[in-house]
């Protein structure tokens, strides 16, 4: 059976934990987790909520629009999938998480700190993945 | 709870040459620095009882311990987070020695990082541990090396506190001069300008080709014991007055980016609480340190983080010329990770030895306190080191 039957993705390397975040880029949806007893909001996947310690959660579908809180351009080494000069940024979503994403297609020269930004879905050979956009 | 301060001393060390190919196996580099450390110590390699080191390295201590001759090994150890672990190993000693487990301990890197690995490539997909899952989450949006990394967090460090790259250029230049007298540096006789430091290539803006360490090969070892053995010994003892970890919440490996405040700076300050809480000492009390330069930028949050100015001040600090031997504190006077060589930290406690035992190259005079640091951006280490 391959990956993406089981998982429901095709993401290189990832976990029941984390799962859920590819599966949810499988269907053009950009999740989170909501605490299911605090309703803490978390990005970077894990098992248990880092406010009050509760393992049950649910997803949390992001509206998709934010600010950028930092980034960088990556220059060398040459990376897979991705052509450089590539501008990666960290975001401040609007829903009060940040999510790291990709700012492919767009001219480093124009990324600044603050600058208003949307998710855009798109795929990655036969990866379902996501990249920033300035709004 | 039981003090570790100035139980033990660090008594002998040794070291490999360093270059981009040693030309002969991890181990024997391994081995020759640890036979060289016991040698400058006076201790026989049948007393070594101890062995730590910190992960990527590549030797197994018992096959160390094998090789020059070793006969009980009764404490092994080894601390994660690759250099942001690299004074795990003498809290561990210190630890140790202080409660009796063991006597003799060997702290230890030696790699061919250059040579036959290479460092700072993009991660590749791994088996799904709990660190690489969170790996592959960021390299999925093409953060994928070190470099990258630490950058994402000094563009914001400079956004909020007005830092530029020709500040970074300020330590760029300083630890290339300091290694321009060092004929241990790769960059002996080899010091850069402000306008080299603007001049060199991006790596991962904002860092620029002269902001990070050279990959290298060599070994580092170090010998521990009690502070009174040490006192009966050839070396005047480098006490070792405080060593602490520090992963305050929310501490991610290289990918902290979620907390509030996202600089390299965190999880120093905890260290640092620590150190100074343990030692008694402060950092007006220390002359001279270590700061990790896996990329120089990095020494920016790190001297706030410790303490010697305040949050957002490290620019000013350091152009007010603060870093020169003569200045207020003086820092990696062997040209640190970007002018020796970067053998994860371990090349910076040896420099630390030197400076307190009055034997450095670029000699801070009358050091007596000195405070050692790990990688940061990660779950961090940290010492002060000290003489009588």
């Amino acid at each position: 059976m391959s990956s993406a039957a089981t998982k429901g993705h095709n993401a290189p390397c990832s976990n029941r934990d984390f799962d859920f975040f590819y599966r949810g880029l499988e269907a053009n949806r950009l999740l989170v987790q909501r605490c299911a007893d605090c309703g803490t909001l978390r990005s970077l996947p894990s098992p248990g909520c880092g406010a009050c310690g509760s393992l049950d959660w649910n997803e949390c579908e992001l509206a998709g629009d934010g600010m950028v809180h930092s980034y960088v351009i990556h220059h060398h080494p040459p990376l897979p999938g991705f052509a450089t000069p590539l501008p990666i940024a960290l975001v401040d979503m609007s829903e009060g998480v940040r999510i790291l994403g990709a700012m492919d297609e767009t001219d480093p020269a124009t990324i600044t700190a603050g600058l208003r930004v949307k998710v855009e879905f798109v795929r990655r050979g036969d990866i379902a993945a996501f990249r920033f956009r300035g709004a | 709870m039981t003090n570790i301060s100035n139980r033990t001393a660090i008594a002998g060390y040794g070291a490999t040459e360093f270059s981009k190919n040693s030309g002969r196996s991890e181990l024997r580099l391994a081995v020759e620095a640890t036979l060289g450390a016991l040698a400058d110590a006076g201790i026989d390699p049948s007393e070594v009882d101890g062995m730590s080191t910190f992960t990527m390295d590549n030797n197994s201590e018992q096959e160390i311990h094998r090789a020059i001759g070793g006969k009980d090994l009764t404490f092994f150890t080894r601390i994660p987070q690759g250099g942001g672990g690299a004074l795990g190993p003498l809290q561990q000693a210190a630890m140790a020695i202080t409660t009796g487990i063991a006597n003799v301990v060997v702290v230890y890197r030696a790699m061919n990082e250059r040579s036959e690995y290479r460092f700072g490539q993009p991660m590749h997909s791994l088996p799904p541990t709990s660190d690489n899952v969170i790996f592959a989450y960021h390299g999925f949006s093409g953060l994928m090396t070190p470099a990258a990394m630490i950058a994402l967090m000094m563009r914001r460090y400079m956004q909020d506190t007005g830092a530029t790259s020709l500040d970074f250029a300020n330590y760029a230049v300083l630890a290339r001069k300091y290694a321009s007298t060092n004929p241990n540096a790769f960059f002996y006789q080899k010091p850069i300008t402000i306008e080299d430091h603007q001049g060199s290539r991006m790596i991962a803006d904002p860092l620029r080709l002269y902001d990070c360490c050279q990959e290298s090969d060599g070994g580092v070892a170090l010998v521990i014991v009690s502070a009174e053995r040490a006192r009966d010994l050839r070396q005047k003892p480098v006490y070792i007055r405080a060593a602490a970890q520090g992963s305050p919440g929310g501490t991610v490996s290289l990918g902290g980016f979620y907390k509030d405040n996202i600089w390299p700076y965190d999880e120093c300050a905890a260290a640092a609480r620590q150190l100074y809480a343990q030692s008694g000492l402060s950092p007006q009390d220390l002359d001279a340190a270590i700061l990790y330069d896996h990329f120089g930028p990095t020494v920016f949050p790190g001297l706030e983080a410790y303490g010697f100015c305040a949050k957002g001040e490290a620019k000013d600090f350091v152009k007010d010329g603060h870093l020169e031997i003569g200045g207020r504190l003086p820092i990696n006077m062997h040209g640190g990770q970007l002018g020796e060589a970067y053998i994860h930290g371990m090349n910076g406690v040896a420099e630390a030895v030197r400076q307190l035992r009055g034997q450095a190259v670029n000699q801070v005079p009358d050091a007596r306190n000195m405070l050692v640091t790990a990688g940061s951006g990660l779950p961090t280490t940290a010492a002060i080191l000290g003489v009588d």
